[in-house]
């Protein structure tokens, strides 16, 4: 199949998996994404995690976050999957972020270009190894849409059938196996 | 005559009652299998087993509603969105925990069989000798060479792969065709093998996955899907194996929700008559008859049964005059090992993903070793690849990070181990009459505990699986272990133990209850002690054993 239309389709199976768009009123600026059941974000905070996933993992000749729908599957996980505890660190640590944002650049995160986007989340990352900063709930809030937009990556389909090869029924098991052909276990 | 009559009653569909049913209908009984839970249809109703990951809305992982739901499963990694129900409703059949017991349940037909981890290994002469030789609980009534050619006929039928290794500690079956072990792992064992020489061994796991077609079963495709159930049929479970054996004879009744809430024992030829069950979708009660009754559902489920019944004669129930039913309930002890790096092997990977893994047998408090603690354990293990979404240390994000995602890391090597549990009289279940399930009847209290024994071998079983890692050339070996919760190990034994006198056990050697001779219990309930290998095959051997033995005393009229 055409590699194009292959990425298309899927990002139209990953879309109608996801949760319907809501029709509600906005109680903030711009319209969210999504409707979720428990964790409650505006429009604009949605589309931050949605720039933040699209941040870690770019659009390049080959599909980005956004193009797999990557910030709809971390929401679904944050939603379903997290206590309302983490869920509140989520939301504490999200407005974290987007204020060390907005403090940096005298603008929102959504704003931001790109080149700014990264630099800041490479700061985030610098200051995770470093452990510089006391800043818990934002870097926790940053680490769970890293760790959920990779998650969702390398276990899309996209990823586990154009990256590298998954075979249903393998049907036999090569214990020698070169690793330049890559398969997803 | 009444209706409703058989020649056999089968408690339990899972691996021994599977079993029960194959061997009695074979032997040209008519025979009814009652299983509590739903119907499972082979193949049709593995609803899961042909999705690909990405098709779980969670990548199969656990919701805040599942963890709500599931209490008791979602303490270990049961608990997941691929084959959910294939798990108990903790709700609808909870029971008591005087102390942490991890319960993890299958109500359907087939039971834990289709979940099971597959591992098949025999016992050897050390592990039915070790109760007379320790001088505790009581003696096995058998020995090996009582079970060594039921254990062929099982391994023949079920579909056992595995090495002949030649090792006494781990006798070697009828075997299909070995798996492989990877690259790493056949590095690591011939460094294992350098340094221990013939002291310790390490083998290819024997599982009961079929490497070449068997009775119409296709041989293992390398899925690792087994517990979403199989539609190739290569693992054994009831569904794939034994139901359609019975099913083939013409002899066999299966039904499904029917709680089997008591034996009906007649006083007067100390026998049973049949069993009373309890409808779980209409809640009606029924009876059906039959000359002889195979207990099979479960070690804790077939020790509930029989106290529940024959309580006008005994207080305790049927095969309670010993006072040991219930008792000297068992499991496996885990939670603890080592890991690490392999370093090389970059140009190397697998296809394929393998079923199995590697297995250390037992070597401790052998060949004369004596240890602070008695008994033993065996380890558990494999080499595999690190895949994509493991941290990358040099990238942190953008599009170079996406593309390093789709290269393997590095090689990894970790193992477990399974330690041996005693049979400690204290360590019991008994019916919890304050609390009721959804259908009013009392549940079970489980009291058990890991004790002194079981504490000081998990020391050795920590510090010996980083030393041998470390011998085997694995680098940054890190150990682990954890507070030791029985039930982990999903291998629950005892509660019904054989023995050679009924002052002291509530089977004998044939796994008949002393007080009703034409009542056998073949599964985890029967067991004397616990070893440290997986205990199924031998509940399967002991099942066959015992279905022999029943339909020979019926033709001779002894029961």
């Amino acid at each position: 199949m055409n590699r194009r239309i292959a990425i298309r389709n899927m990002a139209l199976i990953l879309g109608s998996a996801a949760v319907l768009p809501s029709c509600l009123g906005d109680k903030n600026n711009s319209k969210p994404i999504v409707e979720l059941k428990h964790l409650q974000l505006n429009g604009d905070e949605q589309q931050l995690v949605a720039n933040l996933a699209e941040t870690i993992l770019p659009k390049t000749d080959t599909p980005g976050a956004k193009d797999l729908n990557l910030h709809l599957f971390a929401f679904k996980m944050i939603d379903d999957c997290m206590n309302k505890q983490q869920q509140d660190d989520f939301k504490a640590g999200l407005k974290a972020f987007a204020d060390a944002a907005d403090a940096k650049y005298k603008k929102s995160f959504n704003d931001c270009t790109v080149a700014e986007r990264t630099a800041f989340v490479n700061e985030a990352e610098k200051d995770i190894k470093d452990k510089a900063k006391d800043d818990a709930k934002m870097l926790t809030f940053y680490q769970t849409v890293k760790q959920q937009t990779v998650f969702g990556y390398t276990t899309s389909q996209y990823f586990m059938t154009k990256q590298v090869v998954y075979e249903l029924v393998p049907g036999r098991y090569n214990a020698m196996y070169p690793a330049a052909k890559k398969e997803a276990v | 005559m009444p209706t409703n009559t058989y020649d056999a009653i089968v408690i339990g569909s899972g691996i021994s009652g599977g079993w029960a049913a194959k061997e009695l209908t074979e032997k040209g009984l008519k025979t009814i299998m009652l299983e509590r839970g739903e119907n499972i249809e082979h193949i049709k109703d593995y609803v899961n087993a042909n999705k690909g990951p990405w098709e779980f809305p969670h990548r199969g992982g656990r919701t805040q509603k599942m963890i709500e739901d599931y209490p008791v499963l979602k303490r270990d990694y049961p608990l997941n969105e691929t084959n959910l129900n294939y798990w108990t409703n903790e709700k609808d059949a909870p029971y008591t925990e005087v102390k942490r017991f991890d319960w993890f349940r299958g109500y359907h037909v087939g039971g834990r069989s289709l979940m099971w981890g597959r591992q098949s290994y025999r016992w050897a002469d050390v592990d039915f000798e070790a109760n007379a030789k320790d001088g505790i609980a009581t003696d096995w009534p058998i020995r090996y060479k009582d079970l060594h050619d039921w254990y062929g006929y099982a391994e023949r039928f079920a579909g056992i792969s595995g090495n002949k290794d030649g090792l006494a500690i781990l006798p070697d079956g009828d075997f299909m065709p070995p798996m492989d072990m990877n690259v790493v792992e056949k590095d690591v064992q011939k460094r294992f093998k350098d340094f221990y020489k013939d002291t310790r061994h390490f083998v290819i796991g024997r599982t009961a996955n079929i490497t070449v077609p068997h009775n119409n079963r296709t041989n293992c495709q390398y899925r690792n899907k087994c517990w979403l159930g199989c539609p190739f049929g290569a693992y054994f479970s009831t569904q794939s194996a034994t139901l359609p054996a019975a099913m083939a004879t013409g002899n066999l009744t299966v039904r499904p929700w029917s709680i089997v809430t008591k034996i009906i024992y007649d006083k007067d030829t100390k026998k049973a008559k049949g069993v009373e069950i309890l409808d779980a979708e209409t809640n009606k009660t029924y009876e059906f008859f039959a000359k002889i009754v195979f207990v099979n559902a479960s070690a804790l489920n077939s020790a509930w049964v029989l106290m529940n019944s024959a309580t006008d004669v005994w207080e305790g129930g049927l095969g309670s005059s010993s006072g040991e039913l219930g008792h000297n309930l068992m499991d496996h002890h885990l939670g603890v090992g080592a890991g690490g790096r392999i370093e090389g092997f970059e140009d190397k990977y697998t296809f394929g993903r393998r079923a199995n893994g590697i297995y250390i047998p037992r070597y401790r408090n052998l060949n004369g070793e004596k240890r602070d603690y008695i008994r033993g354990f065996g380890y558990q293990g494999g080499g595999s690849r690190q895949g994509w979404g493991r941290d990358i240390a040099e990238l942190n994000i953008g599009g170079e990070f996406k593309d390093a995602m789709s290269e393997p890391g590095s090689w990894t090597f970790g193992m477990g181990g399974f330690g041996e549990t005693l049979p400690y009289h204290e360590n019991r279940a008994y019916l919890d009459k304050t609390k009721k399930d959804k259908w009013g009847l009392p549940v079970l209290a489980i009291d058990a505990e890991c004790k002194d024994n079981e504490r000081k071998m998990r020391i050795d079983m920590m510090n010996d699986a980083k030393e041998m890692l470390e011998k085997a050339g694995v680098k940054d070996v890190q150990s682990y272990t954890t507070d030791p919760v029985l039930g982990r190990g999903i291998h629950e034994m005892g509660t019904a133990r054989m023995g050679r006198d009924p002052k002291t056990s509530v089977l004998n050697g044939n796994n008949q209850v002393w007080d009703a001779k034409n009542v056998f219990v073949t599964d985890g309930a029967a067991m004397t002690s616990a070893a440290c290998q997986n205990p199924s095959l031998t509940y399967m051997a002991l099942t066959a054993r015992a279905a022999d033995f029943a339909v020979k005393e019926l033709k001779k009229g002894n029961i």
